[in-house]
């Protein structure tokens, strides 16, 4: 009964946001300025949902909702324009998309491989939904059983995997990069005995380091600097004709289809992981299982078919851990986690209480973006195509005034400012670094559950760790933790490889034959 | 991103001063109540503010050496003091001066002027306009040597704008002349203009860039300045003699 109730309260949810005009135009505008931040290079989903944000401040949480996710799906997908026609990704979610995606455009197929970025995507958007409102109920009731230690560990996880594995260089600076993060966390007043923590006397640091500041500095302002300062010049765009939905080769590749969607749910809702992440795994998985490896990279519709299934499945996936634990599970979920709270709604295991349709409207708003994403893509591309004739001189100076009037909206506070732009620089060198900064962004965010948590947790135990290890969920977490941060050691490596070799000597002789590197044997041909 | 071997080579330096950052972090937290009391509360070790930062200082710190440990073993202390002879030598100040290094500073400079100086202090409509002629002027005319007299011009124009309020000229003069300020601004925007007018006017490209220039930056800061003040109705940071006359014919009374 509670299932049909709540199926029942879903499509009537579909039925009232398409049925007003309103909620139609916001759709259909966040959807389009999704798709331009999207192809813009230089502009991402991320930084298109933190500059939203300020101007969904006004507005109720449903049509904020609607707004913020709309520009995520839409930014998502938007990245395979600029992927397809002119080999620049427009997100990083879009990269390997321009593998296949140019060279199909090269060869004047530019309009076939749109249209099957637009209908995977969509595809992708729908079945992450499905996942969503399956999977969040159970996530939810495991949650309830969480005591701090959990939480605690859970929130540490996050920062670790997510500086593990966003990190472009030494994995060492992912952790440093999320470890900073709860430092900036650890600004204001604590949350316990309200004791003034690094704040040097300023009044204006008492509450805290405000998210949305630190995101729009954090994404914005390093972006301004290295399109500018690098001399970014937009390409020429690959012409194409008109635009084909390619049911006939979606039908024909469903397995893939379902498989590039389990991956991107998979990676979406590891905390911090984004849809780049996503795309690539994809990518890698289509490659290993396609019986023709050799013909990707050269214009391969399944490629580019399983990396946008891949990003776009990322951000329902993306949805699971945010919504029912309040860790978000990429970038884009972190903004919309700062809007969220904004709005007065704190995601977590208490939402299926506080508010009992939330997620069911979310996953109908994901349904409808998806849709009218797809609507976009296929009536309007050409005309949004035409963005990327935009010298980047021109938007990126544009970008920075909005991402300066977007923190001071967030509560008309001029200290915002004062707060982004430092963060925005001293990101823009960490990423010249090597750092990467969506560790620090989750940092910021899980920095007060963390502190809390662990506080709490010792309070409970009078200042012991042992529920650590009697408790089996803090037991798995911790776990989990010490695995991946030893399995980065060589030694550990090592370690690993020896016991490998001893337990299978077989397996490890027939890998001692393979060229250093090579992790499978040459396929015959 | 650098390529790996300049990389390899900042991670010493960046290593070390997250270390130093992560002794800072630590040496703060250790000042913060641990057994003492707090607030009229005995504090236990296990609720003390402090542990939570000293854990997150411990885990800097240590990162910090790791890595610069890492990078010294990958390169070497011979590299390490090839960095050293580069950083006292006059290659350090051909590197600053260089052009990618140059547009760096313009954007830094543009964005810490509007943010520090002009934003609370003058209508936002007009450090909006500025901000946007300076930055979509200096960098669309894809010309250096442009780039590099009109950030002197900017420069010249923000020192004039600081000593102006450093002096505390804004507030007796405010006495006489309503917004002077905003004129004093208004003045240096146009001169800018002409100046940039000036530079470019014999190169027939580079006067449509700058046409096309002046009309997004008039335009920009005026949607986007009318859709926050009017339709979400934030107020501006500063209100100052374009905000006066956009609220005179916002309501006015047909």
């Amino acid at each position: 009964m509670v299932i049909l109730e709540r199926i029942g309260f879903f499509f009537q949810t579909v039925i009232h946001i398409a049925s007003d005009p309103v909620h139609i135009a916001i759709l259909f505008g966040s959807v389009i300025l999704g798709i331009i931040f999207g192809a813009m290079p230089g502009l991402t989903s991320t930084l298109g949902v933190a500059l939203l944000t300020a101007l969904t401040y006004g507005m109720d949480t449903a049509t904020a909702m609607l707004c913020l996710l709309a520009i995520y799906v839409g930014g998502t997908y938007g990245g395979s324009y600029a992927s397809i026609l002119i080999n620049i990704p427009g997100t990083a979610a879009s990269a390997a998309t321009a593998l296949d995606g140019y060279p199909l455009a090269c060869k004047g197929e530019g309009g076939r491989a749109i249209g099957l970025t637009t209908t995977a995507s969509a595809i992708g958007t729908i079945i992450s939904m499905l996942f969503l409102v399956s999977i969040s109920p159970l996530i939810s009731f495991f949650a309830l059983q969480f005591t701090s230690f959990e939480f605690f560990l859970l929130a540490f996880f996050g920062i670790l995997i997510s500086g593990t594995l966003t990190s472009p260089d030494l994995v060492i600076k992912g952790w440093i990069s999320g470890f900073l993060g709860l430092f900036l966390a650890c600004v204001g007043r604590d949350l316990l005995q309200y004791y003034p923590r690094f704040t040097f006397g300023i009044p204006e640091l008492d509450s805290g380091v405000e998210v949305v500041p630190v995101l729009i500095g954090a994404f914005g302002i390093p972006q301004i600097i290295q399109v500018l300062k690098d001399q970014f010049q937009i390409g020429e765009t690959q012409k194409f004709q008109r635009i084909f939905p390619e049911f006939g080769t979606i039908f024909r590749n469903i397995p893939k289809i379902v498989r590039s969607a389990l991956i991107g749910v998979g990676i979406g809702a590891v905390p911090g992981i984004g849809e780049d992440i996503a795309a690539w795994v994809s990518y890698g998985a289509a490659k290993n299982a396609s019986k023709h490896p050799e013909r990707f990279g050269t214009g391969e519709y399944t490629a580019v078919l399983s990396t946008e299934v891949a990003n776009n499945a990322c951000v329902g996936g993306a949805m699971i851990p945010l919504l029912n634990l309040g860790i978000p599970g990429s970038p884009p979920a972190a903004m919309l986690l700062g809007a969220l709270m904004l709005h007065g709604v704190t995601p977590g295991p208490m939402i299926t209480f506080e508010h009992p349709n939330f997620i069911i409207e979310v996953a109908a708003i994901l349904l409808l973006a998806s849709l009218t994403m797809w609507v976009v893509g296929m009536v309007l591309a050409k005309q949004v195509v035409k963005v990327l004739r935009i010298p980047t001189q021109i938007f990126m100076p544009i970008i920075g005034v909005l991402c300066i009037i977007g923190s001071y909206a967030l509560g008309m506070n001029i200290y915002n400012l004062y707060l982004m732009l430092p963060v925005g620089i001293i990101s823009y060198f960490l990423i010249e670094m090597g750092y990467p900064i969506a560790p620090l962004v989750i940092g910021v965010i899980l920095g007060p559950m963390a502190d809390e948590n662990l506080r709490r947790a010792l309070m409970v135990s009078q200042g012991s760790f042992l529920p650590v290890f009697t408790r089996p969920v803090a037991l798995i977490l911790f776990l989990i933790i010490v695995w991946t941060v030893l399995s980065q050691f060589q030694l550990f490596k090592d370690f690993k490889n020896k016991l490998v070799s001893k337990i299978f000597p077989r397996k490890a002789g027939k890998a001692e034959l393979l060229p250093k590197g090579e992790t499978k044997p040459p396929e015959e041909n | 991103m650098m390529d790996k071997d300049k990389l390899r080579k900042t991670d010493i330096y960046s290593g070390a001063a997250i270390c130093l950052f992560g002794l800072w972090v630590i040496l703060q937290a250790l000042k913060m109540p641990m057994k003492d009391s707090w607030g009229g509360v005995q504090n236990v070790w296990y609720v003390s503010p402090a542990i939570f930062p000293l854990f997150v200082g411990c885990m800097i710190m240590l990162l910090g050496a790791l890595l610069c440990r890492t990078a010294l073993k990958m390169v070497g202390f011979k590299a390490f003091g090839q960095t050293v002879r580069w950083l006292l030598s006059k290659a350090l100040l051909q590197f600053f001066n260089s052009i990618p290094n140059l547009r760096f500073y313009t954007i830094v400079v543009l964005f810490f002027s509007f943010v520090f100086l002009t934003i609370p202090r003058i209508d936002f409509f007009l450090c909006a306009f500025l901000f946007l002629t300076v930055f979509i002027t200096s960098f669309y005319f894809d010309d250096a040597m442009l780039l590099k007299k009109l950030f002197f011009f900017y420069l010249a124009g923000i020192i004039v704008l600081i000593l102006y309020f450093a002096f505390g000229v804004n507030d007796p003069l405010s006495q006489i002349v309503p917004f002077p300020a905003d004129i004093l601004t208004t003045c240096f925007i146009i001169s800018y203009s002409v100046y940039a007018w000036m530079l470019i006017r014999s190169n027939p490209k580079l006067r449509k860039k700058y046409r096309i220039a002046m009309i997004v930056a008039v335009v920009s800061p005026l949607v986007v300045g009318m859709i926050f003040k009017y339709f979400l109705l934030v107020p501006m940071p500063s209100e100052g003699l374009v905000v006066a006359i956009t609220d005179y014919f916002w309501y006015l009374e047909f």
